[in-house]
Protein backbone atom coordinates (compact mmCIF):
# COMPACT_ATOMS: atom_id res chain seq x y z
CA UNK A 1 0.00 0.00 0.00
CA UNK A 2 1.39 3.60 -1.12
CA UNK A 3 2.09 5.71 1.95
CA UNK A 4 1.33 9.01 1.81
CA UNK A 5 2.05 12.00 3.90
CA UNK A 6 -1.00 14.58 4.84
CA UNK A 7 -0.05 18.08 3.80
CA UNK A 8 -2.27 21.21 5.81
CA UNK A 9 -2.60 24.64 5.63
CA UNK A 10 -2.20 27.17 8.87
CA UNK A 11 -3.44 30.14 7.05
CA UNK A 12 -6.19 30.85 4.36
CA UNK A 13 -5.95 30.30 0.80
CA UNK A 14 -7.73 32.20 -2.08
CA UNK A 15 -9.68 33.75 0.68
CA UNK A 16 -10.72 30.59 1.78
CA UNK A 17 -9.99 29.19 5.80
CA UNK A 18 -10.40 25.90 6.79
CA UNK A 19 -9.77 24.41 10.12
CA UNK A 20 -6.85 22.03 10.40
CA UNK A 21 -9.29 19.03 11.67
CA UNK A 22 -11.66 19.65 9.01
CA UNK A 23 -8.32 19.10 6.28
CA UNK A 24 -7.40 16.52 7.93
CA UNK A 25 -10.51 14.31 8.12
CA UNK A 26 -10.86 15.07 4.49
CA UNK A 27 -6.95 14.10 3.78
CA UNK A 28 -7.68 10.93 5.74
CA UNK A 29 -10.85 9.87 4.38
CA UNK A 30 -9.51 10.02 0.63
CA UNK A 31 -6.48 7.80 1.62
CA UNK A 32 -8.92 5.30 3.19
CA UNK A 33 -11.29 5.53 0.28
CA UNK A 34 -8.69 4.71 -2.49
CA UNK A 35 -6.33 2.28 -0.91
CA UNK A 36 -3.31 4.71 0.34
CA UNK A 37 -1.52 4.30 3.90
CA UNK A 38 -2.43 7.62 5.48
CA UNK A 39 0.47 8.76 7.23
CA UNK A 40 0.01 11.88 10.00
CA UNK A 41 0.08 15.07 8.27
CA UNK A 42 2.66 17.81 8.84
CA UNK A 43 1.41 21.70 8.79
CA UNK A 44 2.21 24.39 6.69
CA UNK A 45 3.94 27.53 8.44
CA UNK A 46 1.15 30.74 8.62
CA UNK A 47 3.49 33.20 7.17
CA UNK A 48 2.30 34.05 3.43
CA UNK A 49 4.30 32.45 0.86
CA UNK A 50 6.04 29.61 3.03
CA UNK A 51 6.52 26.50 1.79
CA UNK A 52 9.28 25.33 3.81
CA UNK A 53 7.39 22.37 5.39
CA UNK A 54 6.55 21.23 2.03
CA UNK A 55 9.87 21.76 1.06
CA UNK A 56 10.58 19.75 3.61
CA UNK A 57 8.52 16.93 2.99
CA UNK A 58 9.76 16.51 -0.69
CA UNK A 59 13.38 16.47 0.35
CA UNK A 60 12.73 13.48 3.03
CA UNK A 61 11.12 11.42 0.54
CA UNK A 62 12.24 8.06 1.13
CA UNK A 63 9.37 6.93 3.05
CA UNK A 64 7.11 8.22 1.32
CA UNK A 65 4.77 7.63 -2.26
CA UNK A 66 2.60 10.69 -1.98
CA UNK A 67 1.69 13.74 -1.23
CA UNK A 68 -2.42 14.39 0.22
CA UNK A 69 -2.74 17.80 -0.32
CA UNK A 70 -6.48 18.97 1.27
CA UNK A 71 -6.66 21.22 -1.47
CA UNK A 72 -4.89 22.30 -5.25
CA UNK A 73 -5.36 25.70 -3.75
CA UNK A 74 -2.74 25.46 -0.94
CA UNK A 75 -0.25 25.64 -3.98
CA UNK A 76 1.66 28.47 -4.39
CA UNK A 77 -0.58 31.32 -6.40
CA UNK A 78 2.72 32.60 -8.04
CA UNK A 79 1.89 30.23 -11.82
CA UNK A 80 6.55 30.28 -12.07
CA UNK A 81 6.72 28.97 -8.62
CA UNK A 82 3.87 26.57 -8.45
CA UNK A 83 4.72 24.79 -11.61
CA UNK A 84 8.28 24.48 -10.64
CA UNK A 85 6.67 23.33 -7.28
CA UNK A 86 4.63 20.28 -9.37
CA UNK A 87 7.60 19.43 -11.67
CA UNK A 88 9.87 18.94 -8.31
CA UNK A 89 7.55 16.49 -6.66
CA UNK A 90 6.77 14.54 -9.93
CA UNK A 91 10.00 14.68 -10.82
CA UNK A 92 10.86 12.60 -7.05
CA UNK A 93 8.21 10.28 -8.34
CA UNK A 94 5.70 11.45 -5.59
CA UNK A 95 2.54 11.08 -6.32
CA UNK A 96 0.12 13.94 -5.18
CA UNK A 97 -3.08 13.90 -3.98
CA UNK A 98 -5.54 16.95 -4.16
CA UNK A 99 -8.26 15.23 -1.46
CA UNK A 100 -11.35 17.81 -1.66
CA UNK A 101 -11.17 18.10 -5.42
CA UNK A 102 -10.73 14.34 -5.99
CA UNK A 103 -7.41 14.56 -8.14
CA UNK A 104 -4.04 12.71 -8.52
CA UNK A 105 -1.29 14.04 -10.31
CA UNK A 106 1.19 11.60 -11.47
CA UNK A 107 2.49 13.43 -14.30
CA UNK A 108 2.98 16.46 -16.39
CA UNK A 109 -0.69 16.16 -18.30
CA UNK A 110 -2.12 16.05 -14.47
CA UNK A 111 0.01 19.56 -13.73
CA UNK A 112 -1.61 20.99 -16.81
CA UNK A 113 -4.68 19.86 -15.41
CA UNK A 114 -4.37 21.66 -12.28
CA UNK A 115 -2.69 24.61 -13.22
CA UNK A 116 -6.16 25.38 -16.29
CA UNK A 117 -8.19 24.96 -12.85
CA UNK A 118 -5.69 27.48 -11.02
CA UNK A 119 -5.23 30.16 -13.74
CA UNK A 120 -9.35 30.08 -14.14
CA UNK A 121 -9.90 30.86 -10.84
CA UNK A 122 -7.26 33.55 -10.59
CA UNK A 123 -9.09 35.43 -13.08
CA UNK A 124 -12.51 34.69 -11.56
CA UNK A 125 -11.74 36.84 -8.75
CA UNK A 126 -12.40 39.53 -11.55
CA UNK A 127 -15.43 38.22 -11.76
CA UNK A 128 -19.48 37.97 -9.79
CA UNK A 129 -19.36 35.70 -7.28
CA UNK A 130 -23.14 34.43 -6.60
CA UNK A 131 -23.91 36.36 -3.43
CA UNK A 132 -22.48 39.22 -5.38
CA UNK A 133 -24.78 38.47 -8.03
CA UNK A 134 -28.12 38.36 -5.92
CA UNK A 135 -26.61 41.08 -3.72
CA UNK A 136 -26.26 43.51 -7.04
CA UNK A 137 -30.19 42.19 -8.75
CA UNK A 138 -31.37 42.92 -4.95
CA UNK A 139 -30.30 46.94 -5.40
CA UNK A 140 -31.09 46.83 -8.97
CA UNK A 141 -34.96 45.87 -8.00
CA UNK B 1 -30.39 42.35 -27.01
CA UNK B 2 -29.07 41.38 -30.58
CA UNK B 3 -29.96 37.48 -31.33
CA UNK B 4 -27.47 36.04 -34.05
CA UNK B 5 -28.59 32.69 -32.50
CA UNK B 6 -30.05 30.18 -35.25
CA UNK B 7 -33.51 29.14 -35.57
CA UNK B 8 -33.12 25.59 -33.86
CA UNK B 9 -31.26 27.31 -31.36
CA UNK B 10 -33.78 30.29 -30.41
CA UNK B 11 -36.81 27.69 -30.17
CA UNK B 12 -35.02 25.13 -27.69
CA UNK B 13 -34.19 28.37 -25.68
CA UNK B 14 -37.60 29.51 -25.46
CA UNK B 15 -39.02 25.84 -24.63
CA UNK B 16 -36.51 25.60 -21.79
CA UNK B 17 -37.41 29.58 -20.65
CA UNK B 18 -41.14 28.30 -21.06
CA UNK B 19 -41.16 24.63 -19.52
CA UNK B 20 -38.33 25.10 -17.13
CA UNK B 21 -37.07 21.78 -19.47
CA UNK B 22 -35.84 20.35 -22.59
CA UNK B 23 -36.43 16.45 -23.37
CA UNK B 24 -34.04 15.35 -26.40
CA UNK B 25 -34.38 12.14 -28.28
CA UNK B 26 -30.71 11.10 -29.74
CA UNK B 27 -29.97 9.91 -32.95
CA UNK B 28 -26.42 8.21 -31.55
CA UNK B 29 -27.04 6.29 -28.52
CA UNK B 30 -23.50 4.87 -28.55
CA UNK B 31 -22.56 7.00 -25.39
CA UNK B 32 -25.95 6.19 -23.52
CA UNK B 33 -24.64 2.54 -24.39
CA UNK B 34 -21.88 3.03 -22.69
CA UNK B 35 -23.30 4.45 -19.25
CA UNK B 36 -25.95 1.71 -19.18
CA UNK B 37 -23.31 -0.63 -20.14
CA UNK B 38 -20.83 0.51 -17.52
CA UNK B 39 -23.56 0.38 -14.79
CA UNK B 40 -24.49 -3.05 -15.57
CA UNK B 41 -20.94 -4.04 -15.49
CA UNK B 42 -20.56 -2.53 -11.75
CA UNK B 43 -24.23 -3.69 -10.36
CA UNK B 44 -23.20 -7.45 -11.54
CA UNK B 45 -19.42 -7.18 -9.71
CA UNK B 46 -20.68 -5.16 -6.62
CA UNK B 47 -24.22 -6.37 -5.70
CA UNK B 48 -23.50 -10.32 -7.17
CA UNK B 49 -26.13 -10.81 -9.71
CA UNK B 50 -25.43 -11.96 -13.01
CA UNK B 51 -25.21 -9.95 -15.77
CA UNK B 52 -27.60 -10.32 -18.07
CA UNK B 53 -28.33 -11.60 -21.70
CA UNK B 54 -27.89 -8.47 -24.57
CA UNK B 55 -31.16 -6.92 -25.32
CA UNK B 56 -32.33 -7.82 -21.28
CA UNK B 57 -31.16 -4.94 -19.92
CA UNK B 58 -33.88 -2.73 -19.74
CA UNK B 59 -35.45 -5.96 -17.64
CA UNK B 60 -32.11 -6.35 -15.44
CA UNK B 61 -32.82 -2.79 -14.46
CA UNK B 62 -36.29 -2.33 -13.89
CA UNK B 63 -36.14 -5.51 -11.72
CA UNK B 64 -33.09 -4.97 -9.77
CA UNK B 65 -35.51 -4.38 -6.49
CA UNK B 66 -36.59 -8.09 -6.91
CA UNK B 67 -32.38 -8.88 -6.48
CA UNK B 68 -31.26 -7.22 -3.58
CA UNK B 69 -32.47 -6.32 -0.04
CA UNK B 70 -33.30 -2.95 0.64
CA UNK B 71 -31.01 -2.38 3.60
CA UNK B 72 -28.22 -2.97 1.31
CA UNK B 73 -29.35 -0.30 -1.40
CA UNK B 74 -27.46 2.55 0.24
CA UNK B 75 -23.84 0.71 0.30
CA UNK B 76 -24.22 -0.47 -3.19
CA UNK B 77 -25.05 2.82 -4.69
CA UNK B 78 -21.88 4.65 -3.05
CA UNK B 79 -19.79 1.79 -4.38
CA UNK B 80 -21.23 1.91 -8.08
CA UNK B 81 -20.76 6.08 -7.86
CA UNK B 82 -17.51 5.93 -6.82
CA UNK B 83 -16.90 3.12 -9.48
CA UNK B 84 -18.58 5.10 -12.70
CA UNK B 85 -16.72 7.94 -11.08
CA UNK B 86 -13.40 6.36 -11.52
CA UNK B 87 -13.57 6.00 -15.17
CA UNK B 88 -12.76 8.91 -17.57
CA UNK B 89 -14.57 7.60 -19.82
CA UNK B 90 -17.86 7.31 -18.15
CA UNK B 91 -17.65 11.57 -17.50
CA UNK B 92 -16.65 11.90 -21.30
CA UNK B 93 -19.38 9.55 -22.67
CA UNK B 94 -21.98 11.55 -19.59
CA UNK B 95 -21.25 14.76 -21.87
CA UNK B 96 -21.19 13.55 -25.59
CA UNK B 97 -24.50 12.75 -24.82
CA UNK B 98 -25.29 15.63 -23.96
CA UNK B 99 -22.81 18.04 -25.64
CA UNK B 100 -25.19 19.38 -28.42
CA UNK B 101 -28.05 20.36 -26.23
CA UNK B 102 -25.63 21.40 -23.81
CA UNK B 103 -23.96 23.86 -26.05
CA UNK B 104 -27.17 25.57 -27.47
CA UNK B 105 -28.68 26.09 -23.80
CA UNK B 106 -25.22 26.74 -21.71
CA UNK B 107 -22.22 27.41 -24.41
CA UNK B 108 -19.33 25.93 -25.99
CA UNK B 109 -16.89 26.48 -23.83
CA UNK B 110 -18.47 24.33 -20.43
CA UNK B 111 -17.33 23.62 -16.55
CA UNK B 112 -18.74 20.07 -15.49
CA UNK B 113 -19.37 18.54 -11.96
CA UNK B 114 -16.57 16.61 -10.99
CA UNK B 115 -18.75 13.73 -9.72
CA UNK B 116 -21.79 12.22 -11.61
CA UNK B 117 -24.64 11.45 -9.33
CA UNK B 118 -26.60 8.13 -9.47
CA UNK B 119 -30.12 7.45 -8.25
CA UNK B 120 -31.90 4.26 -7.82
CA UNK B 121 -35.22 4.72 -7.17
CA UNK B 122 -36.73 1.23 -5.55
CA UNK B 123 -40.11 0.86 -5.46
CA UNK B 124 -41.84 1.52 -2.21
CA UNK B 125 -38.59 2.88 -0.88
CA UNK B 126 -38.62 6.01 1.35
CA UNK B 127 -34.88 6.48 2.35
CA UNK B 128 -33.91 8.13 -1.19
CA UNK B 129 -36.29 10.94 -1.63
CA UNK B 130 -35.08 14.13 -2.85
CA UNK B 131 -38.28 16.20 -1.36
CA UNK B 132 -38.63 19.36 -3.23
CA UNK B 133 -36.04 21.97 -3.44
CA UNK B 134 -34.66 24.46 -5.68
CA UNK B 135 -30.24 23.74 -5.92
CA UNK B 136 -29.92 27.47 -5.88
CA UNK B 137 -31.41 28.20 -2.79
CA UNK B 138 -28.76 25.62 -1.01
CA UNK B 139 -26.27 27.38 -2.92
CA UNK B 140 -25.81 26.19 -6.76
CA UNK B 141 -25.52 29.31 -8.97
CA UNK B 142 -28.13 30.47 -11.46
CA UNK B 143 -25.93 29.96 -14.13
CA UNK B 144 -26.22 26.21 -13.91
CA UNK B 145 -28.24 23.36 -15.82
CA UNK B 146 -28.62 19.48 -14.99
CA UNK B 147 -27.95 17.08 -17.60
CA UNK B 148 -30.52 14.40 -16.06
CA UNK B 149 -29.54 10.66 -18.25
CA UNK B 150 -32.36 7.65 -17.73
CA UNK B 151 -31.62 4.66 -18.02
CA UNK B 152 -34.77 2.85 -17.98
CA UNK B 153 -38.50 4.72 -18.92
CA UNK B 154 -39.48 6.88 -16.48
CA UNK B 155 -43.12 8.26 -15.64
CA UNK B 156 -45.56 8.59 -12.92
CA UNK B 157 -43.99 8.45 -10.07
CA UNK B 158 -40.73 6.28 -11.11
CA UNK B 159 -40.18 9.75 -12.88
CA UNK B 160 -39.29 13.44 -11.16
CA UNK B 161 -41.28 16.45 -10.99
CA UNK B 162 -40.83 20.17 -11.63
CA UNK B 163 -42.64 23.27 -11.15
CA UNK B 164 -43.03 25.33 -14.47
CA UNK B 165 -41.52 28.73 -14.51
CA UNK B 166 -45.51 30.19 -14.91
CA UNK B 167 -45.89 28.94 -11.28
CA UNK B 168 -42.66 29.41 -9.85
CA UNK B 169 -43.34 32.81 -10.20
CA UNK B 170 -46.21 32.91 -7.55
CA UNK B 171 -43.58 31.20 -5.54
CA UNK B 172 -41.23 33.57 -5.50
CA UNK B 173 -43.51 36.59 -4.68
CA UNK B 174 -44.63 35.02 -1.86
CA UNK B 175 -42.20 32.32 -0.58
CA UNK B 176 -42.87 32.39 3.33
CA UNK B 177 -46.64 31.56 2.28
CA UNK B 178 -46.02 28.45 -0.10
CA UNK B 179 -43.32 27.37 1.88
CA UNK B 180 -44.39 26.96 5.23
CA UNK B 181 -42.52 24.80 7.96
CA UNK B 182 -41.47 21.84 5.90
CA UNK B 183 -40.52 20.52 2.50
CA UNK B 184 -43.91 18.36 2.50
CA UNK B 185 -46.07 21.16 3.50
CA UNK B 186 -44.52 23.20 0.42
CA UNK B 187 -45.07 20.26 -1.37
CA UNK B 188 -48.82 19.96 -0.69
CA UNK B 189 -49.09 23.34 -2.14
CA UNK B 190 -47.84 23.25 -5.22
CA UNK B 191 -48.73 19.77 -5.86
CA UNK B 192 -51.45 20.42 -8.49
CA UNK B 193 -49.40 22.59 -10.51
CA UNK B 194 -46.16 20.34 -10.60
CA UNK B 195 -45.25 18.34 -14.02
CA UNK B 196 -44.30 14.72 -14.11
CA UNK B 197 -41.85 14.27 -16.53
CA UNK B 198 -42.20 11.47 -18.51
CA UNK B 199 -38.85 10.17 -20.64
CA UNK B 200 -37.46 7.09 -22.05
CA UNK B 201 -34.17 5.72 -22.17
CA UNK B 202 -32.23 6.94 -25.35
CA UNK B 203 -33.61 10.79 -24.15
CA UNK B 204 -31.42 12.87 -22.24
CA UNK B 205 -33.06 15.90 -19.94
CA UNK B 206 -31.75 19.06 -19.16
CA UNK B 207 -33.48 21.20 -16.80
CA UNK B 208 -33.54 24.37 -14.89
CA UNK B 209 -32.26 23.39 -11.64
CA UNK B 210 -33.47 26.78 -9.88
CA UNK B 211 -37.05 25.60 -10.35
CA UNK B 212 -38.65 23.56 -7.53
CA UNK B 213 -38.29 19.39 -8.39
CA UNK B 214 -37.73 16.62 -6.69
CA UNK B 215 -39.30 12.76 -6.23
CA UNK B 216 -42.01 11.39 -4.49
CA UNK B 217 -42.17 7.45 -3.25
CA UNK B 218 -41.74 5.09 -6.53
CA UNK B 219 -45.12 3.61 -6.44
CA UNK B 220 -44.37 2.18 -9.83
CA UNK B 221 -43.78 -1.55 -9.88
CA UNK B 222 -39.80 -0.73 -11.47
CA UNK B 223 -36.64 0.43 -10.11
CA UNK B 224 -35.67 4.17 -11.61
CA UNK B 225 -31.97 4.52 -12.66
CA UNK B 226 -30.99 7.63 -13.38
CA UNK B 227 -27.94 9.87 -13.27
CA UNK B 228 -27.25 13.63 -13.15
CA UNK B 229 -24.93 15.95 -13.24
CA UNK B 230 -24.25 19.98 -13.20
CA UNK B 231 -22.54 22.05 -16.21
CA UNK B 232 -22.17 25.45 -16.33
CA UNK B 233 -20.09 27.89 -18.38
CA UNK B 234 -16.49 28.16 -17.29
CA UNK B 235 -16.23 32.30 -16.67
CA UNK B 236 -19.57 32.62 -15.77
CA UNK B 237 -20.39 33.17 -11.73
CA UNK B 238 -20.01 29.93 -9.07
CA UNK B 239 -22.23 29.68 -6.18
CA UNK B 240 -21.26 27.30 -3.23
CA UNK B 241 -19.85 25.08 -5.55
CA UNK B 242 -16.62 25.75 -6.98
CA UNK B 243 -14.12 25.40 -9.86
CA UNK B 244 -12.00 22.67 -8.72
CA UNK B 245 -13.89 21.49 -5.87
CA UNK B 246 -16.77 20.74 -7.53
CA UNK B 247 -16.30 21.78 -11.20
CA UNK B 248 -13.86 21.27 -13.67
CA UNK B 249 -13.20 22.87 -17.38
CA UNK B 250 -13.71 20.68 -19.78
CA UNK B 251 -14.29 22.33 -22.99
CA UNK B 252 -11.61 25.67 -22.83
CA UNK B 253 -11.34 27.33 -25.94
CA UNK B 254 -7.81 28.51 -27.36
CA UNK B 255 -8.67 32.07 -26.81
CA UNK B 256 -9.33 31.73 -23.14
CA UNK B 257 -6.11 29.09 -22.47
CA UNK B 258 -3.85 32.11 -24.22
CA UNK B 259 -6.42 34.75 -22.07
CA UNK B 260 -5.57 32.60 -18.62
CA UNK B 261 -1.76 32.41 -19.28
CA UNK B 262 -1.53 35.89 -20.34
CA UNK B 263 0.66 38.61 -18.45
CA UNK B 264 1.89 42.13 -19.83
CA UNK B 265 5.25 42.32 -20.75
CA UNK B 266 7.11 43.91 -17.30
CA UNK B 267 9.01 47.58 -17.75
CA UNK B 268 12.05 47.48 -15.05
Amino acid sequence: MKKVKGYMSSRSFMGERVPQHIQNQIIRNYCTQNNFYYMLSAVEYAMKNSFLILNQIIKANKEISGIGFYSIFQLPENDILRMLLLKKIIAKRIIILFCSEGFIVKNYKDIIRVNTIWLIKKKLKYSLTNFDYFKKNKTKN
Amino acid sequence: MINFKEIKENRLSETFKKKGYVIIKLDDIKPLEYLRNSIIKNISKICKISHPEKNEEEYFLNNFHKNIKPIKLNEYRLKIINSINRDNNFKKNYFLSSKNVLYDLVGNELSMQTRINLSIQIPGDRTSLLPLHSDIWSGDSPFEVVAWIPLVNCYDTKAMYILPPKYYKKVEKNFSKFSGNSSEEFFKKIKKNIEWIKINFGEILVFNQGLPHGNIVNKELETRWSMNCRFKSIFSPYGDKKIGEFFEPITLRVASEIGINYNLPKIK
